[in-house]
This record gives structure tokens, sequence and C-alpha cells, in this order.
């Protein structure tokens, strides 16, 4: 039996020291951990090894002391506000973290719950996370018990098994937050398990769009702009929900056209970096299907179709269609304006995550807010949120935490 | 080329579904006889085929050449070798994953029916019409959408037309909308084994599940008379519950008194006029099995480039069908299989699928839209 509570000893401070040490050991690429990892995942997913170093990079670089303490503080006024009552505050307070947190990874994004069990184990919860079979968040977790033997019972992985056990049962209903990743129904299933007074933090599967205005239509003139955009859209073969589904660009016709050539030799430079992973058949015949039904439209006169790579860019695919939604294929869809972006995510009933924009500003935060998205970030980033971010709209830490008041 | 008349190129067409065969050689030139006519009538498809780099002019030299537009077009354009005056019956296509319905249009029936009928006798009935000359004749029983309710349901007409001339004059239909009428099908099989009659029961996959579980749960198995059999189509796209093939035939042969040997599968698309079923040799055993076309009908498996596969290796499904002489002589299709000696293993969407990401995909989207 794993002891209970076992980093209520440590400062939080303490906590976080740990915790970016083991994820600076895990940056180094020859970290032999790290190398089993990516060879697990590289099979899993189909991803190639540029792609999966870039996310396991994207996932370990940002652990630092400094980054976790500012997004601590930035949620709960202090850090060692985990640690007991601080006075500064009116009343006075403590964020005591939770017991228990299980954090169920049921879709196959790389690492996805390795950010929220670190800041579950900030709080100083017990976590349970539920492990693709990748085994990447029980690798960092003995990492983490190299740094410090509490880690050993206070982070533990679960291996997924895509079914429910007895065992799991009893977790799910005696956690005091349950984090859970996946489809709709995924989530939903896991909801039904949870006990009723389980804080239940769910990410659902969502798209993001991104928008270009007619002062940034000529990309011919900004091959710079074109790559961070083809970046956003096959990084993780556009699988991730902050990757680029759909660009709105604020023109038409032969103008669209001209953009939509420059990203498609964008495609071709950015590709190098990111070639595209292995597919599975049924992928392969629906991308065929959906550039062909493209190619068929073209031919008679609507739209048009670029090939780069292994991508495709689709260029004007009927208003009443949602996005593709498939590996490497963008489409580019002329809009006059924010309201025809609104009027379309309306229509289409797109979750939206992210809007990726030239630049983040305050008509973009309009553009967002009407769309429901919960990021506004330039293009290139769109798929490397800051650690301290509010990833799906949620907190990084603040659910992990009651507030206990002294009035 | 000069350019065949209609009525010509049908006869022709007609003349092979009559002989049921048709060489290699035969096939083809007949293909570009067919190809000729529609790029000369059908001006989406024209438009289509001269992009992809062949016209009246440059005709394609093999079949697997022929352009193949995705089953999806029929959403985008009326793809019809014939003035819409003309339309003598249409079928709704089905909104696949893109959400739009389309049409599939015939300027007459007697090809189509000559097609499904000329299967349908070799694949479902070639027993029955041996033995009796054609005297003994099947009751069907249809859980597949009523045409008097959806005159445009290809599978609607299709069993109305094989029920009419092959069936004994009482059929019955039980699937209204998605509802499944189950005592109306108890009662009529028992009045068929009352009546000494062999049924044939024509069922999409999804109402014979609902048919199967509606019988478990009252405690019921029927005895179908001997000589019955049952044509299951179509899968469980869009469908909340998936059920093994295997486990489906095994609980219709329980509940239905049908040796699983005699549930045959028919695999056809609304943009097709002609269909596969189960090979004979293959019925044995539930899972592979071996769908095969009539000699008109063509399979090509394909990869993402629209290169032709060889024989086992999964693709894309194209199909040539001489008999789509109306609408478009080459659809793609999203379904997956492999070529098998002439004929084709198919391979369910739930097995080709992959999930990796946390981007919503085309399915959930649709899902939340209702």
């Amino acid at each position: 039996m794993a002891e209970r509570g076992a980093l209520r000893a440590l400062t939080a401070k303490r906590i976080i020291g740990f915790i970016a040490d083991a994820a600076e050991r895990w940056c180094d690429a020859d970290y032999a951990p790290r190398v089993r990892a990516t060879a697990a995942i590289e099979p899993r997913l189909g991803y190639t090894t540029p792609v999966v170093d870039y996310a396991l990079d994207r996932l370990f670089f940002p652990v630092t002391r400094h980054a976790l303490e500012a997004a601590i503080a930035s949620e709960l006024g202090r850090v060692d506000a985990l640690d007991g009552v601080v006075e500064d505050r009116t009343p006075p307070a403590w964020a005591r973290g939770a017991d228990r947190v299980t954090i169920v990874s049921s879709d196959t994004t790389i690492g996805v719950a390795i950010v929220p069990a670190i800041f579950a184990l900030c709080a100083k919860c017990d976590v349970v996370v539920k492990d693709r079979s990748d085994a990447l968040a029980g690798a960092f977790f003995e990492t983490l018990a190299q740094e410090h033997p509490a880690f050993a019972s206070a982070a533990r992985a679960r291996a997924w098994n895509g079914g429910e056990d007895a065992e799991e049962e009893a977790l799910l209903a005696s956690s005091d937050v349950v984090v859970a990743f996946g489809r709709d129904e995924t989530l939903r299933a896991i909801r039904a398990r949870c006990g009723a007074g389980t804080r239940f933090v769910p990410f659902g599967h969502r798209v993001s769009i991104g928008r270009l205005t007619r002062e940034e239509i000529a990309l011919r003139d900004a091959p710079a702009l074109a790559d961070r955009i083809a970046r956003d859209a096959l990084l993780y073969d556009g699988e991730g929900c902050l990757s680029l589904h759909a660009l709105f660009v604020e023109a038409g016709g032969e103008t669209l056209a001209r953009a939509a050539s420059a990203l498609a030799s964008a495609f071709e430079r950015v590709a190098v970096e990111f070639p595209g992973g292995v597919r599975s058949p049924q992928r392969i015949a629906e991308i065929a299907s959906y550039r062909n039904l493209a190619a068929f439209r073209a031919a008679g006169g609507r739209g048009s179709v670029f090939r780069s790579a292994d991508a495709t860019l689709v260029v004007d695919p009927p208003r009443d269609e949602p996005p593709p939604l498939l590996p490497r294929v963008l489409p580019l869809i002329a809009a006059g304006g924010d309201d025809e972006i609104v009027a379309y995510c309306a229509a289409q009933r797109l979750p939206v995550q992210a809007l990726g924009v030239a630049a983040p500003d305050a008509r973009a935060v309009a553009l967002a807010e009407r769309i429901g998205a919960v990021r506004v970030a330039a293009f290139g980033s769109m798929q490397a949120p800051p650690l301290g971010g509010h990833h799906g709209g949620e907190p990084r830490i603040a659910e992990f935490v009651r507030w206990i008041d002294r009035e | 080329m000069s350019v065949a008349a209609p009525d010509e190129l049908d006869a022709r067409i007609l003349a092979a579904i009559a002989a049921y065969e048709l060489s290699d050689e035969a096939f083809l030139a007949l293909a570009r006889e067919l190809f000729a006519y529609q790029v000369a009538h059908n001006a989406p498809y024209a438009a289509f085929a001269r992009a992809a780099g062949f016209d009246a002019a440059r005709l394609p030299e093999r079949v697997e050449e022929i352009p193949a537009v995705p089953a999806a077009a029929f959403k985008e354009a009326r793809l019809a070798a014939f003035p819409a005056s003309e339309t003598a019956v249409w079928f709704e296509t089905s909104g696949t994953t893109r959400g739009r319905g389309g049409r599939h249009e015939l300027p007459a029936t007697r090809l189509y029916e000559a097609a499904l009928l000329a299967s349908f006798d070799r694949m479902m009935l070639a027993d029955v019409l041996r033995q009796a000359q054609d005297e003994t004749r099947l009751r069907y029983l249809n859980l597949v959408p009523d045409p008097r309710e959806n005159p445009h349901s290809s599978l609607g007409y299709m069993m109305r037309t094989v029920a009419r001339e092959r069936g004994d004059g009482a059929d019955g239909w039980y699937l209204h909308g998605d509802a499944l009428d189950v005592d109306g099908f108890v009662r009529d099989a028992a009045r068929a084994r009352a009546d000494g009659v062999a049924v044939c029961v024509a069922t999409t996959a999804f109402a014979l599940v609902a048919l199967t579980d509606a019988l478990a749960a009252r405690g019921t198995a029927l005895s179908l008379p001997d000589g019955s059999r049952i044509m299951e189509t179509g899968g469980f796209k869009g469908r909340a519950r998936v059920v093994e093939r295997a486990a489906l035939y095994g609980a219709a042969s329980e509940r239905l008194g049908v040796p699983a040997e005699a549930i045959v599968a028919e695999y056809g698309m609304t943009e097709l006029s002609s269909q596969y079923y189960d090979s004979r040799a293959s019925r044995a055993q539930v899972e592979p099995r071996v769908k095969v076309p009539p000699p008109w009908l063509r399979p090509i498996v394909v990869d993402g480039e629209g290169r032709p596969l060889p024989d086992g290796v999964v693709g894309a499904i194209r199909h040539v069908d001489l008999a789509n002489r109306g609408s478009v002589i080459a659809i793609e299709t999203e379904d997956l299989g492999a070529l098998a000696g002439g004929g084709l293993v198919l391979l369910g969407r739930e097995q080709g699928a992959e999930l990796r990401g946390c981007s919503l995909d085309a399915e959930s989207l649709l899902a939340r839209r209702g």
C-alpha cells in the first residue's frame, strides 16, 4: 500500500525544484528513459522521430522552476500558499492540495497527462495517471522518484488497457479531482463513474482555426509568416487540438489562390523539418477522397487544390461544409470579415480551442471571444502553449486545491 | 471513336448481363465506349476527366485509368448523361461525413433492374431457380426501407423489384424510419412457416441487430422454413452500436433458425447500379468472405495517389460499373478492401480507423451537430 500524502512533508518550492530537475533530465535527447519513450511513441502514433523529439522538447523544456513558480503564483497569489496559511490575503488562507487526483489520458496525444500531473504534484496531491502504452508518464515519474523518494508513492502510473476494472472504478469514485482527456463519449463515461463530490475537469477534443487579414494576405512577400502557418498546420500532422484545422482568409479569387500557392511552398519547406507520419489505410482513403472531391469542384470552376509534399491545401471549399479534420489537409476559406468566421463556426458548431493570427491584438481577442476560443496565439506558436496558459480555458493548479480561510 | 447512341450501349450492356459473361477485352472496349459517351453527355464528369488528362479524343487505355469520381461528387453536381427532364427514377445518396445528400438519377430502369435481378438470381437464388425452373418462389420479408414510404431508397427499390419479380406476392416490409415492426415480422414469419414457403429476409446489418436483440429480449427463437435465407447489407456507420459480423450472424442464426452459410452479405452503393455478393465458396465461414462482382462490374483497389494495388494489399475501393450508363462509369469510395482473386475482401471502417491526437474528428463533429 502506497504511503498517502507523501509530498506534504515538503515545501512547494522544494517540490517544484525536484520536478524542474527531473524535467531538465528529460530535455536531454540522449537520456535513456527518453530514448526508450521515443521508441515506444513512434510506433504507437506513427509520427516521425523529429516530430516526437519536438513534442518531448516542447513538453519538458518549459518546465523550469521559474515557469512553475510564476504559473502557480499567478493563480494562487503566492507559491507558499500551498504550504499553509498566508497572511497577506484577505482573509488569510491556505491553498490546501486535494488528497487524490486521477488523470485519465484516454486519447493519444504525446504526454498530455504530464502537465496536469506536475501541477497536481506541486499541490502535494497523490496523483494516479492512467497511462498510454508508451508509458511516458510512468517513465517521468520514475525520474521524479530518483529526485526524491516521496514521489515514488505520490506519483503513480497505471497501464491503460482500454477497458474498465474494479480498481479503476474505486479510483475514480474515491478521487477528489479527476482530469480526463478524450472524446465526448469517453468523458461522459468517465464522469458517470466519478464520485458525487468529485471535481471533474474534462478536456474534450477541439479544433483550432486561423485568420489572415487582407493586410496580411501577401504571403509571397512574407515567407516567414507562411512558414509559421505551415508549422501550425503540419506539426503532429494537424491532429492536435491546437493544430491549425482551417484558415480563414480575407480574400477571394486570385488573391486567395496566390496565398494558397505561397502556403504550398511553405508546406514544402516545413515538411522537411516535420515529415508526415504513418497513416492508416482509412485515413489515406479519406484524404484521397476529400482531395479528389476538391479536384472535382475545381474542374467545375469552384476553388482549387494544391498538393505540397504530402499535404493538401484546398482553396474555397463549400461554406456549408465543416473543415475536413484530416491529417495534413488545410482548407483555406474565404471570409469577408470576422462576422463570416463567427457565422461559420456557429453553423458548424465548431468547438474552437485556439485562434491563430499574425498579430494577437484586441481585434483577435474579440473574435476569439465570439467563437468560443480560449486562446489567441501568433502563427507559429499555436501548438506551443506556455506552461502557465489556461489550457482548455482551465486554470493549471487552482482545480487541485481547496482554499481554507482563517477568518 | 464515335460516340455510341444510348440505346446501342444499353443493348450491349444488357447482352453482357444476359450472358453473365464478359472477357477483359470486351469489358475494356465497352468501358471505353461508355466513357466516350459520358464525357460527351455528362458535363461535370467531362470536366473532371479532362483535368485528369482524358477526353473523347484521349480515351483511357486501361480500365484502371478511367477517372473515378468520388462518391461524394453526387452531392456536388448532377452527374447524369441525360437531361433532367428525362429522369425516370432517382435514388438519394446518404449523407456522408461531409453531411450533404445527393442523387443518382437513372434515365430508365431496365438496365438497373436487369443488372440487379441477374446478380440476385445467381448469388441468392441459384438453388431455387435450378431446382424449380422459377416455379418455387420465396417470400420476401424486408427489413429495409419500404419504397412506399421512401421511394428514393435504392435498397428499397431493389428489394421491391426482387419481390415483384421473384417473390410469391406476400412480401412484407417492417422497417419504418428507424422503427422496426418486430410483431409484424414475427407474425409473418409464422405465417410463412404455416404456408410452407421459404423466406428471404432482406435486411440492413443494423436492422438485423435490432431484430435479434428484440427476439432475444422476448426469449423468442423463430424457425424459418427450410430453404430460407438472409441477405444482409450495409454496415454500422453512424450507429452507436457496432456488432462484429461473426456475433451478428451467430445471433441471427440462433434467433431465426437460418444456418450461417445461408446468410449472405450484399455490398452495393446508391451511386452504383450493380451489387457484389459473398462468393458461394467463402460462405462456409463468416470471416473473411470474398465479395464477387458480376461480370460487368470491376473493383480496383488503389493507394492514396490513386495507383492500383495488387491482390491482398488494403486500399480504397473503386468500382467500374458498366450498368451505370446514365451517370458515371467509375466511382471512388472511402471503403477499404483488398482484391482477392477477382473478388474483394471488405475491411470495415472501424477496423481501419485510427485515433491519435486530441483534435476533433469529422464523425465526432457530426455527432455534436446532431
